[in-house]
């Protein structure tokens, strides 16, 4: 279906305008000048983050260049996370560009992962990409494919080439014709300032009478206080790539079409501001 | 992301009550915010994890611990590496189902709820990448 195709790359080409400033408390030669990137949603801070790197090191000292990492209003930004969700997660209704602090020194070590190379990023992403098919199809169809195959996932997504990319993962997102869907559909849904990292359990997209499930009964059964009764006032945003998908939503589909390239659907619900 | 419990670590199997300060089973609830009763159960409540060496990794003698649920892959490697004397610095990798890594910073409850099997989470562990 074209329409389903759009969707596909509406998702992969999405972008979020970033402005990066450098911290003041960083040591520096000369005034550093903010530096402005659009940040792919489905991808990774440290993948992307290359350029904005050169510029601050740039009008540093050699010595005072540690590892970088990145902050927003206070809070290290994991970069093990999809830029798209960390956006939709602490930054959804705030003003664009998106403001993020750099930093080279005092590195969070009980916040963040440290990423010294591309390598860890990669070993990452191809573990979540194992992990949503074994939930997906029991790794049937992620072990079948050949190291190559892996390998142009990866490619894809760094390089992205929405056509790489997918030639391989839509055999990930195929099921028997007799299921009407994957085994389990794999997500995890994230609040902002929560203590546990994210809700991740063992969801049918099909019932086990043959009715397709949606975006709504996922999260009565994750989330009840998400879905508000009719006369009963919002309390919260329900948040994939940056839009709120109606609860009516097949969540067979939701899986297929509004996965990030890690196979996942990271749902972020966001807490309404009270006047 | 820090985990939130003390340092003394999984409780071996059967050793449970022993282990816990004062001999009482549960540990006492700080939280004074009225918590449901099933949430606060589930976050108390300890899953059965099965710890297996991969390749030439040494072994641990104890394979069978009871884990909270809110320990995360990190410091259950923290653990894992402590126990065998393996130095901090140095790097230990976790796998589920023999297939994939898990981020550090997952709770082993989560992992229990969807690759549990037998009332237990196997977990492999290894000191090179032995999955990819």
């Amino acid at each position: 279906m074209t329409d389903d195709r759009d969707v596909l790359r509406d998702v992969w080409f999405g972008r979020i305008p970033t402005c990066f400033t450098l911290s003041q408390d960083e040591i520096t030669e000369r005034e550093a000048e903010p530096y402005y990137l659009l940040l792919p949603r489905v991808s990774y801070l440290m993948l992307v983050t290359d350029k904005a790197k050169k510029h601050f090191q740039k009008v540093m000292r050699q010595e005072d260049v540690g590892e970088m990492w990145f902050e927003y209003e206070g809070l290290p930004l994991k970069w093990h996370y999809p830029i798209g969700l960390l956006f939709d997660l602490h930054a959804s209704n705030t003003a664009l560009p998106w403001n993020i602090i750099v930093h080279f020194k005092n590195f969070p070590e009980t916040e963040l992962l440290h990423c010294l190379t591309k390598d860890a990023v990669e070993a990452h992403f191809m573990s979540c990409i194992k992990e949503a098919d074994a939930l997906k199809h029991k790794s049937q169809v992620i072990n079948e494919m050949q190291k190559k195959d892996h390998k142009q996932l990866w490619m894809g997504l760094q390089n992205d080439k929405f056509d790489q990319f997918w030639a391989i993962n839509r055999k990930l997102m195929e099921y028997p014709t007799d299921e009407g869907g994957f085994r389990y559909v794999p997500f995890r849904i994230y609040q902002p300032l929560n203590e546990r990292p994210f809700i991740q359990k063992l969801f049918r997209p099909i019932s086990g009478d043959g009715q397709p499930h949606n975006l709504g009964d996922l999260l009565k059964e994750m989330f009840p206080a998400a879905v508000t009764p009719e006369d009963m006032e919002k309390q919260y945003q329900v948040v994939i790539h940056g839009i709120e998908p109606m609860l009516e939503t097949p969540l067979q589909w939701l899986s297929e079409h509004l996965s990030y390239p890690d196979n996942f659907l990271h749902i972020s619900i966001i807490p309404l501001p009270r006047d | 992301m820090a985990d939130a419990e003390n340092d003394r670590g999984p409780s071996a199997e059967g050793d449970a009550e022993a282990r816990s300060p004062g001999g009482s089973a549960a540990p006492p609830d700080s939280s004074a915010a009225p918590v449901a009763e099933e949430a606060q159960a589930d976050v108390k409540k300890k899953i059965n994890v099965l710890l297996k060496a991969v390749g030439d990794t040494p072994m641990m003698k104890q394979k069978k611990w009871t884990v909270e649920r809110v320990r995360t892959i990190q410091g259950l490697s923290q653990f894992i590496k402590k126990f065998l004397q393996v130095e901090a610095t140095e790097q230990l990798f976790i796998y589920v189902n023999q297939t994939f890594a898990p981020p550090p910073d997952q709770d082993v409850g989560t992992l229990y709820e969807c690759f549990g099997s037998d009332g237990k989470l196997v977990l492999h562990y290894c000191k090179s990448h032995a999955w990819g």
